[in-house]
């Protein structure tokens, strides 16, 4: 099961706000947590929404009629 | 008024009309990269919207630049002149290189190396200087996760709309009011540094009292520098930033635009310096990854990150040199 690189992508800018908050002035450490929240938000959406669409894929392929394969005599 | 300060105050006011020559142009580029005004068009645009600024922002920032940045008490007509000098040539190379660096950071760098040449490491103020190298990093990725987040909200909004080019004209309109409020932010952080130059040479030459607030005279001529450098804008940076990083359509370029604005404005309003360049960038790129990340061209963006680690050492070490004569003077 993959993760797509825009899910990781989010994934690591979360971590960038909150590797951030040690230099980061104390009145501005607010700053860090709700963008880095935000950041795994999306990732985690994005996350989701990869898993789905895989998922739908697979059903897809299930559902259809089996490909019709050149019949031998 | 002494005619060397006259003539630092002179070369403050080009430093501001350099960068709204260099950094300005941000502005326009995605306004122009869709189309939606002429470069001419666009120009005027931002200029007005950059003069317009001082109407609605305070000083917050030529403060920080003014009072946290290198100690006042070590604050004198050749600091000042020789950390204009690092940052106006930083700005001159990079400009001539076609690289969107910061002419804010080139600004503090330069401030800084002239500092250190004439009293050492003590003359810098650590937590001041903290602070702006912080958002050197918060800032694109505000706007990025900010560009990101308009984005998609703004395809959430509209996704049951198939009327595509009545849709458009929409966000050509809406780009008009994103590139304004863009702008106002620019003007309000970038004009603001000048301010808080001619403020600490004004305070170290005995004309306005320590912890006085910006004269009006001040703001006015700073924010008509900027506007006019606007006017003179550069054509090779809109080309980079419009363009090369990642295409845009006008709902691309609203959001970035908002999200950019967005960050410009509270750091406005918190009065800490940042590069208009850097959140501008993070912010198309935050659109661009909407699509997907192939969407971004990595390969111009990071070569712009490089342009942005070089800007503080870079104007740090031209300042240092240029005041070393004034050094052997003394």
């Amino acid at each position: 099961m993959r993760i797509s690189r825009r899910a990781l992508f989010f994934f690591g800018v979360a971590l960038v706000f909150l590797l951030m908050i040690p230099p980061t002035p104390p009145q501005y450490r607010w700053l860090n947590l709700s963008k880095a929240g935000l950041a795994l938000f999306w990732a985690v959406l994005l996350g989701i929404e990869d898993l789905s669409n895989r998922r739908r894929d697979f059903n897809l392929w299930k559902d259809d009629d089996p490909p019709d394969l050149p019949s031998g005599d | 008024m002494s005619p060397a300060l006259v003539l630092i105050i002179a070369i403050a006011l080009a430093f501001d009309f350099f960068n709204g020559f260099h950094d300005a142009a941000n502005s326009i580029a995605t306004v122009v990269s869709t189309r939606v005004l002429s470069p001419r068009q666009a120009v005027a645009w931002a200029a007005f919207f950059n003069f317009a600024a001082f109407i609605i922002f305070g000083t917050a920032v030529a403060a920080t630049i003014a009072n946290d940045v290198v100690n006042p008490a070590i604050l004198d007509n050749q600091v000042i002149f020789a950390g204009l000098i690092g940052a106006i040539a930083w700005d001159v190379i990079t400009w001539y290189a076609g690289l969107p660096t910061s002419s804010s950071h080139a600004l503090v760098g330069g401030m800084a190396g002239a500092a250190v040449a004439k009293a050492g490491w003590a003359a810098l103020i650590a937590s001041g200087l903290q602070k702006i190298i912080v958002f050197i990093v918060l800032s694109p990725l505000i706007g990025l996760l900010l560009g990101f987040t308009i984005m998609v909200s703004v395809y959430w909004l509209f996704h049951r709309e198939h009327r595509v080019d009545r849709l458009h004209r929409r966000f050509r309109r809406m780009q008009l009011v994103s590139a304004a409020a863009f702008s106002l932010g620019h003007g309000a952080n970038d004009a603001q540094k000048t301010m808080g130059i001619i403020l600490a040479l004004l305070i170290a030459n005995g004309q306005v009292p320590a912890n006085s607030s910006v004269p009006i005279w001040v703001v006015l001529s700073a924010h008509t520098a900027i506007a006019l450098g606007t006017l003179f804008g550069g054509w090779r940076i809109v080309h980079t930033m419009g363009s090369k990083i990642t295409k845009l359509t006008p709902v691309a370029g609203m959001s970035s635009e908002l999200a950019a604005a967005s960050t410009l404005f509270f750091t406005a309003h918190a009065g800490i310096p940042v590069s208009t360049t850097h959140t501008i960038s993070g912010a198309i790129v935050g659109v661009g990854t909407t699509q997907r990340l192939s969407a971004v061209r990595w390969g111009v963006a990071s070569k712009v990150v490089w342009a942005w680690v070089l800007t503080i050492p870079g104007a740090f070490i031209v300042s240092y040199f240029v005041y070393l004569p004034f050094k052997g003077l003394g």
